[in-house]
């Protein structure tokens, strides 16, 4: 009998999803046929005739095809008349450049391709991205060449709108702000995006001081206007904390997604990553979480507790309460505080207690942090029980952000504003508040006033817009000249990689035209800026030092240690109990939170982002009301039904998606869809949840759900592509071979568990071929990966960045739901614990091409299209490959993918009816790619047809001209330096695959393992690492480096010890 | 019917003189589509478009020996043997022949900052990634694949440049390989009989620790 098979009379111990955990005939059917639509009609007769009736046609035809007298069309060649120095045509170049959202700068490095950025990447030198990025940074670029971008300025007069043109505007504009100075702007107001960019800011000085009574307003739809509240009362200033999760020993998050919903997420994915090393020595480290929602973070916690988002404020005064003396509930509090008993909060009565003792027995190396939903007095509870336990300095450090306003007072005021009539001229730069601004406000209303002369700068001509007397075409960031502040406060400068595609303009050159100033242009802007600030006589050095760079080197905000004022600790305290109760029979709480790929709607147009599987629900092109398994039970619902969500008066209709985790009194909604004008691709994408969303309740607030007619097909991923290597049997008990994890008392008893016959599955390991081997004697290189399970949060950004590398295509929700997703890397995620409701833990596992050394691909391909190469590459020749299949349906990981419909040229289709497309899907003839399209293609790949399998390539382009500069240095060597060096060797680290490159926590490693001194071949060696599937000898080259968990004997834990439950576990 | 119900029934005779006819035209249609095939249409050998320029190559670079990279700048370094841009045609052309009418596209090209539009001679498909750098900085020579282009008044397409063309190569690389010094030097090793050209190729090919990959994933990503 396996080790395992006692767990199966209580059910799966790790389950991809609630269909699997139950072992639904739907699940089973994505098990038993990997393609599930269409597969298999051949097998019946008819269809088979048809099918080649339908084939003989098109053979005849394709016999017409050859009637011409050149194999492809004349092609020009286009060399600059002028080419600048250094300037090598095809050649890729890289300039460094920042992207600004929600007012943080990421520093980017742009690989541009003759004139062409295609590729986003982290800038390795900046200070806080160091080379990593988030999903919004790689998809970006997709953004520049959206065929659906405002292409021309547009006038509304009365009811019709109508194109302009720049002439136009600025003929229009030049009086009309003239008319203003002679009032000093009196009635003139400029509603901007967050920003802490310093030329924006030098820019409102002066066109503050033309129109001296003009407003400034700033809006974000995520914000952390809590956060900030909390530090005025804490500190008497604006703060931002900055942690270092890598020196935390215990974290404690209060409903915080920092690892995802967070515009530090770079920075913090890297540092909690780098603290979970710590383990590997034995050293606990420990992350509780606190949330209603199952997030990225709580994903991966060591002990995560679902509660409802309200109740984590008493939580936080509970905790206070324990460690700060001066935190305790004054007596009018104590009867509030003594109703929060662990039953009522949800909780364990163990749970507090064991917070608390790690918390003490960590002194200065902890971390206490709120989530920006939580309201300002939970922040404040946060900064005091970090200085009591002496974190502050340690883990916790503050820089000022004296600029930042909050955006729902700033807005609720412009609102206020606008009704007295006291403005008549609003300038909005960017954003899109008629579609994200707190649903009460009725702001698109007040917008759309026919006295108010609106002015709106946007990539798209979206719904606030179309409500404004102008719209004008903005540049994308990869267009123009700009700056902003990074999360630690470093200068860093965003640079033009191609001249505005549709003649937009940047914020700054619209500020200048409000001026009216001698300096327009975007560069001068920014650059007199920098020098204003500077001072300093070498500036040009310095200038160009800063756009080398992407930043101006020690410009980050200096670190304070602030004091908490410990009145606004104990008025928190009171706050908190004055506003908490116990949840009320039935109340259904609503949780808003930031989508993990549209963010605030602002990339809803993007396709990559659409189709990318949300991290925690696998959920694609759409957003939906995450319930938890209790929930919907209680609701009579399941993924997929319709239902009403109300909060007062304000409604909308949505579809469910039942989430295990989720706590069961509370719903969480994500924002961002749902968009009436978004475009192509966002149309009829989601629900728009903006709706219920009010001034006073941005975080959560409570409301009903029920239950009504209807379903809506929702594509989630995560039950395909389900390795199942037994055919269907013993899944169970192979899984805990897939991913493999243990706790940290397991690992200390035995560091070599990965190994061990519980994790192979007690199947012993064969090393007998059927065939013979590939001979890879004398290989220069042998290429490899490992993936760290133990640093991987799951956040995704190394699928988008295999995306836009590698010219994956998207393929529309439709597409989707039939399984037929292209992603070359996927992200398996699994739950793990017996009841749904509270999945024990999750594992997140990334799946690329595994490059087995006998790969079982390459033994069924009848036209020998997938074959071996010398440096233990599993290769894909596209060319030879005539569409069988048959090396998918033999690939034991399940990584390879089909081109059904030459989808690049074809677009996403989503159809509402399920699994059914527009009827000429099929048969319309194929136009060409979108000439904008095909500028973002990446010219080092080929960009794969219809009909042709696919799969990772490792970046086989990167492999290829790292392989070719290094021979090429290595020939032009002198003999005696060839002596030294007998062979042309690529570096390690020099070469990475563009997952690898992205990955915020470096958990991918990419190298050759014959070099024995190379990381790759390091982390071959070590104790965790093990190969997925081992007992087949397909000897994979991607390999695993197992997780380590370190749960606090508490909670859903108390069920069993934590991995896969064996008592003497080794 | 009876016991000849397995024999093809009386009305088949008369699909017998069909039969013929296609038994005698498929082998010829078969022959006509192999040798079509591989026929100099298909591969482009041959392949002599007219330019907007007419440039000669045998002028500049036979009669007035000028190096190839002077102008295919890039041909070391980078994947691309660059087109040179219009400028590098005025280093010289102010002075010489700065009134010919053939100049004309030049200068305007050259005045309005437009690019000239050449017309694209040697054109692999585009699933095949050749970079000239990894195959002149180890002593392949230009003329291996374009022929004396030196002595073409016209540039055309002289070899088929077919995936077999490059694994002749790939697969006995030794008379195909010289110092790579001497790899514009198109009229060199001519003098040489096969076996001094092979030992002249081995020699380089040990120096320079060649071993050309013959695996599918060293042209195609």
């Amino acid at each position: 009998m396996s080790p395992l098979d006692h767990n199966r009379p209580r059910g799966k111990a790790y389950w991809r999803s609630l269909d699997d955990l139950a072992d639904t005939p739907e699940f089973r059917e994505f098990v038993f046929r990997e393609f599930p639509a269409g597969a298999t009609e051949m097998l019946d007769s008819g269809e088979r005739r048809q099918f080649l009736k339908i084939m003989g046609a098109s053979l005849a035809l394709a016999g017409f095809g050859l009637a011409g007298c050149r194999r492809w069309p004349k092609e020009q060649i286009a060399p600059f008349a002028n080419r600048p120095e250094g300037r090598v045509p095809g050649a890729p170049e890289y300039y460094a450049t920042s992207m600004e959202l929600g007012g943080v700068a990421d520093g980017l490095l742009v690989t541009s391709f003759d004139g062409r950025p295609v590729k986003i990447e982290g800038n390795p030198e900046h200070p806080v991205s160091r080379g990593g990025s988030g999903v919004e940074a790689q998809a970006s670029v997709l953004e520049l060449y959206d065929p659906d971008r405002s292409r021309y300025p547009m006038l509304r007069e009365t009811d019709s709108r109508h194109q302009s043109s720049w002439h136009a505007f600025e003929t229009w504009a030049t009086k009309h702000f003239d008319s203003l100075g002679n009032a000093k702007g009196g009635g003139l107001a400029v509603l901007s995006e967050a920003t802490e960019s310093p030329s924006v800011g030098d820019m409102r000085a002066r066109v503050m001081k033309r129109f001296p009574r003009a407003a400034w307003y700033e809006y974000e739809p995520i914000n952390t206007d809590h956060e900030m509240a909390g530090s005025n009362a804490a500190f008497g200033a604006t703060y931002r904390p900055q942690y270092s999760f890598n020196r935390a020993k215990v974290v404690v998050s209060l409903d915080s997604d920092f690892l995802l919903a967070s515009r530090a997420m770079v920075r913090n994915t890297r540092d909690f990553a780098q603290g979970r090393k710590r383990l590997l020595d034995g050293t606990s480290t420990r992350l509780y979480v606190f949330e209603s929602a199952f997030s990225l973070t709580g994903a991966n916690a060591d002990n995560r507790f679902a509660v409802r988002s309200r109740d984590v404020s008493a939580i936080a005064a509970l905790l206070a309460a324990r460690l700060v003396p001066d935190a305790a509930a004054s007596a009018s509090a104590r009867e509030q505080s003594d109703r929060a008993t662990p039953e009522v909060l949800g909780l364990d009565a163990a749970v507090l207690d064991q917070v608390v003792s790690d918390l003490k027995q960590s002194r200065g190396d902890s971390i206490v942090l709120a989530g920006p939903r939580q309201p300002a007095e939970v922040h404040v509870l946060a900064a005091l029980i970090n200085e009591h336990l002496g974190s502050v300095g340690r883990t916790v450090r503050y820089t000022p952000l004296p600029d930042a306003t909050q955006s729902v007072p700033s807005i609720t005021s412009l609102t206020k504003d606008l009704d007295s009539g006291r403005i008549h001229t609003l300038v909005i730069l960017g954003g899109n508040p008629a579609y994200d601004a707190p649903a009460d406000l009725d702001f698109a209303g007040k917008l759309s006033s026919q006295r108010l002369k609106s002015v709106h700068l946007s990539i798209y001509d979206n719904e606030t817009s179309r409500l404004c007397t102008w719209h004008l075409p903005r540049a994308h960031y990869l267009e123009s000249w700009a700056d902003g502040r990074a999360w630690d406060g470093t200068w860093s400068i965003a640079q033009p990689l191609i001249e505005p595609l549709f003649g937009g303009r940047s914020p700054l050159e619209l500020l200048a035209v409000m001026e009216g100033g001698d300096v327009r242009a975007g560069y001068d802007i920014v650059r007199r800026t920098m020098s204003e600030s500077a001072k300093r006589t070498d500036f040009e050095q310095a200038w160009r030092r800063t756009l080398h760079d992407g930043f101006l080197a020690g410009s980050a905000a200096t670190l304070m240690r602030p004091d908490v004022r410990r009145p606004a600790c104990i008025a928190a305290v009171e706050s908190i109990w004055q506003q908490w109760a116990p949840a009320p029979a039935g109340e259904m709480e609503l949780v808003f939170v930031p989508d993990t790929k549209v963010y605030d709607g602002r990339f809803a147009n993007n396709g990559w982002l659409q189709e990318l599987p949300d991290p925690m629900t696998k959920l694609t092109w759409d957003n939906a009301v995450l319930a938890g398994v209790e929930a919907a039970g209680r609701l009579g619902v399941t993924t997929g039904d319709r239902v009403r969500v109300t909060h007062g008066d304000r409604q909308v209709e949505a579809a469910v998606c039942v989430m295990p985790g989720q706590c069961s009194n509370s719903v969480t909604l994500s924002l961002g869809y749902g968009r009436p004008h978004g475009g192509t691709i966002a149309e009829g994408a989601g629900f728009d949840f903006y709706a219920l969303r009010t001034a006073d309740a941005m975080g959560f607030t409570t409301g009903a759900v029920e239950k009504i007619s209807g379903h809506y097909p929702l594509a989630q991923t995560q039950d395909h592509h389900a390795i199942d290597s037994t055919a269907g049997k013993g899944t169970q008990a192979r899984l805990p071979s897939l991913f493999r994890e243990a706790t940290l008392q397991q690992f200390k008893d035995n560091p070599r568990f990965a190994n061990d016959h519980h994790h192979t599955g007690a199947h012993a390991v064969h090393r007998l071929s059927l065939w013979n081997e590939t001979n890879l004697e004398g290989a220069v290189y042998a290429w490899a990966m490992s993936i760290d399970l133990n640093a991987c949060t799951g956040c995704s950004a190394c699928v988008v960045a295999c995306q836009a590398e590698n010219n994956i295509p998207i393929v529309g929700k439709d597409q989707v739901l039939r399984g037929r997703e292209m992603h070359w890397l996927r992200i398996d995620r699994y739950f793990q614990g017996h009841d749904p409701e509270t999945p024990r833990s999750v594992g997140m596992q990334p799946i690329p091409c595994m490059m087995c050394e006998n790969a079982p691909c390459e033994q069924v391909c009848p036209v020998a299209a997938t074959t071996h190469d010398k440096d233990g590459l599993n290769v894909m020749v596209y060319n030879r490959c005539v569409g069988t299949r048959y090396c998918s349906n033999n690939c034991p990981y399940k990584v390879r993918r089909f081109n059904y419909f030459d989808y690049w040229k074809r677009g996403p289709e989503r159809e509402m009816g399920l699994l059914h497309v527009k009827p000429d899907y099929y048969t319309k003839p194929q136009t060409d790619m979108h000439p904008l399209r095909r500028m973002q293609m990446n010219p080092e790949v080929t960009v794969r047809s219809r009909g042709v399998m696919e799969k990772c390539t490792y970046c086989i382009q990167r492999i290829s001209v790292a392989k070719i500069e290094a021979k090429n240095a290595w020939v032009k060597m002198t003999p005696e330096q060839k002596q030294r060096q007998p062979r042309a060797t690529v570096p390690d680290g020099s070469l990475t695959t563009a997952c690898a490159q992205a990955c915020p926590a470096q958990a991918i490693i990419f190298g050759d393992m014959n070099d024995p001194t190379s990381r790759v071949s390091d982390a071959f060696k070590g104790a965790r690492s093990y190969q997925m599937l081992e007992e087949i000898n397909t000897k994979p080259r991607t390999r695993y480096l197992a997780k380590l968990r370190d749960p606090a004997p508490v909670g859903a834990q108390e069920a069993g010890s934590a991995g896969h439950e064996e008592p003497n576990h080794g | 019917m009876g016991r000849y119900h397995y024999v093809f029934p009386k009305w088949s005779n008369a699909l017998l003189p069909a039969l013929c006819v296609t038994g005698l035209v498929a082998p010829l249609y078969l022959v006509f589509i192999v040798a079509y095939g591989f026929s100099p249409i298909t591969t482009d050998v041959g392949y002599q478009p007219v330019q907007p320029v007419p440039f000669s190559h045998q002028v500049h670079a036979g009669q007035l020996g000028m190096d190839c990279r002077y102008c295919h700048n890039t041909v070391e370094d980078a994947a691309k043997a660059a087109i040179p841009p219009t400028q590098t045609c005025f280093n010289c052309h102010t002075q010489i022949h700065k009134d010919s009418p053939n100049l004309a596209p030049l200068w305007e090209s050259y005045e309005t900052g437009e690019p000239m539009e050449w017309i694209r001679v040697h054109d692999l498909p585009d699933y095949a990634y050749f970079s000239h750098a990894a195959h002149v900085s180890r002593g392949v020579s230009c003329v291996e694949c374009h022929g004396r282009i030196d002595k073409m008044e016209v540039v055309y397409q002289q070899e088929t440049l077919s995936m077999g063309f490059c694994l002749e190569c790939h697969r006995d690389p030794e008379g195909r390989v010289r110092d790579p010094a001497l790899v514009t030097q198109l009229g060199w090793g001519f003098e040489f009989d096969e076996d001094q050209r092979r030992e002249e190729g081995r020699k380089w090919i040990e120096r320079n620790d060649l071993d050309p990959s013959q695996n599918c994933s060293v042209c195609h990503r």
